[in-house]
């Protein structure tokens, strides 16, 4: 019996989908392709230079961006994953376990709510803006996705591990070392590269929790497209394009390991 | 005594659950209601006791300001029902049509869920711009005589939305369409069911899950969207994210700003309980079965 074939399933979908591959890639690629320019414009071709990768490597406004985009993204992975982990380890057998629906919220809201909220929070307590509100900010961010992670991975866990290990005399502390992080580790590294790019990637929560002092990557390209690209940030759009490509090489290669552990 | 230190002991492994929890209400619960609380209050009030006035929120009425926030809930809809119809045939064609180098067609679809939304936005600057990618192609094709302006206009916004969010819509409706038992399709199809059919009755609805996740997660943060409007609309059309940014950071108006934010929640979570009723009424995965 010959079924019939439906156009649209059979031939359009298919080109719609690679269609949908080529909007994604097309600009990436240009931009690509643009930072080897040697034009001082941004979006004009002359030819073939790395001379905006030398004058990405020497500018000190950059590095310094990157400094402080590095301490905030490392400091708020350390600290949202130490603290989530306590959290869904230690409310397992409590109350505090019902506030784990507080912890979707803040994934629930726009952003900008959240931006507003932190900047009129320092301002009321005049706290002075810099890394430290960034990193403050940042941990909420990333406690929202975290804890949600955490959680329903230790849900799917069998608990029988974590129960003999106390029977046999495990304090609760030496249960969560060499029990429960080990078991957790795949989703431990996965939410830490998460919010680390995050972290990275975010804008709205710097824009409003940075004083004009402490500039961040994602900063310094906003303010550079506003005020006139330079040939630099196509050099620098590049390298983190390359840095998000191997983070998600790292990503995928966890989450096979995942499976291996399963299995 | 023993006895109140193996209670101590055992009570303190609560303890290490806290900071957590004071950290989400610290930089989340408390700054939500100060900005609630700082709406009732007037602006740059000097010595005497503050007292509490509507005047923020009267402010606000009126047409212009409502307009701003109808905008941006429309910004929100069209820019995940476009999300969509662009996601779909890519997230059916991985999850259901492909097996040879499934890996690396996802490996490029994440990639640009982890790229910087900044770099993302950057990239369309090469296509836009005046003589960028798209004028240069038309005009070669002949197309067009002179040079168009794309940037800073409504359709930019509209473009680089999509774009941007694009990935949130793909992933939630990959996941979703991965999960149906394949051996569904052979059941339609052994039934009588012809492709469409299956498609429409079959591969949809169970897919619904997804289709509402994924345009909730584009439609929430697109409405407070911020450096797209801004960057690619050249301040021509007010949106919520650049208005309430303005009142925050360059008026140094927090309190009509907080009147702002909580009118555009109100807003926000009436269209997202709309849509919700939407979706459960008619396209809730029951009625589907239903039908079938």
């Amino acid at each position: 019996m010959v079924r019939s074939q439906n156009a649209f399933l059979t031939y359009l979908l298919p080109v719609l989908a690679v269609c949908a591959y080529l909007f994604l890639y097309i600009p990436i690629i240009i931009l690509v392709i643009f930072s080897f320019n040697s034009s001082d414009l941004p979006f004009a071709w002359e030819g073939f230079s790395l001379k905006w990768y030398h004058a990405l490597w020497a500018s000190n406004e950059i590095w310094h961006a990157l400094k402080n985009s590095l301490i905030v993204a490392f400091s708020s992975v350390v600290l949202s994953i130490t603290l989530g982990l306590l959290f869904v380890f230690y409310s397992w057998k409590n109350f505090l376990h019902h506030f784990f629906i507080g912890f979707y919220a803040s994934l629930a809201t726009p952003e900008i709510v959240i931006a507003v909220g932190l900047l009129s929070l320092f301002a009321f307590f005049s706290v002075p803006l810099g890394l430290t509100t960034l990193i403050a900010g940042h941990t909420l961010i990333g406690l929202g996705y975290v804890v949600p992670i955490l959680q329903s991975r230790f849900d799917e866990l069998d608990k029988k591990y974590m129960e003999a290990s106390l029977d046999l005399g495990a304090t609760e502390g030496q249960s969560l070392r060499y029990i429960m992080i080990p078991l957790l580790l795949p989703a431990i590294l996965a939410s830490s590269l998460l919010v680390f790019v995050l972290s990275l990637d975010d804008f709205l929560i710097s824009f409003f929790c940075t004083g004009g002092s402490t500039q961040t990557l994602p900063i310094y390209i906003f303010v550079a497209i506003r005020s006139g690209a330079t040939p630099i940030v196509n050099a620098l759009s590049t390298v983190l394009l390359v840095v998000s490509s191997a983070l998600v090489l790292i990503f995928s290669s966890l989450k096979i390991k995942k499976a291996d552990l399963l299995q | 005594m023993s006895s109140i230190k193996k209670i101590v002991a055992k009570e303190s492994s609560f303890f290490w659950a806290v900071p957590a929890v004071t950290w989400q209400v610290l930089f989340f619960y408390i700054p939500v209601a100060l900005i609630f609380l700082i709406s009732f209050f007037r602006a740059g009030l000097a010595g005497g006791f503050p007292t509490a006035t509507l005047e923020n929120y009267i402010y606000f009425l009126g047409p212009s300001f409502f307009l701003v926030i109808l905008r941006s809930l429309l910004l929100g809809l069209v820019n995940g029902i476009l999300c969509l119809l662009c996601a779909y045939p890519v997230a059916y064609c991985l999850a259901i049509k492909i097996n040879r180098f499934k890996n690396l067609f996802l490996f490029f679809l994440i990639l640009p869920f982890w790229t910087s939304l900044m770099v993302q936005v950057y990239s369309w600057f090469f296509v836009l711009e005046h003589n960028g990618l798209l004028n240069t192609i038309l005009l070669k094709l002949g197309i067009i005589q002179q040079p168009l302006h794309l940037l800073n206009n409504t359709f930019a916004i509209y473009l680089v939305m999509v774009y941007c969010y694009l990935p949130f819509m793909i992933m939630p409706l990959y996941s979703a369409l991965e999960k149906i038992d394949r051996r569904v399709f052979e059941a339609a199809a052994d039934l009588g069911a012809t492709q469409w059919q299956t498609f429409i009755r079959v591969t949809v609805p169970l897919s619904m899950a997804g289709i509402r996740t994924g345009f909730f997660l584009v439609f929430v943060p697109s409405f407070g969207e911020l450096v797209v409007p801004i960057l690619l609309g050249g301040g021509k059309q007010l949106f919520v994210g650049p208005l309430i940014t303005q009142y925050f950071l360059s008026a140094r108006n927090p309190a009509l700003g907080a009147a702002f934010t909580c009118i555009s929640c109100i807003m926000l979570l009436i269209a997202v309980g709309l849509l919700y009723l939407f979706f459960k009424k008619y396209m809730g995965t029951t009625t589907a079965k239903g039908k079938i």
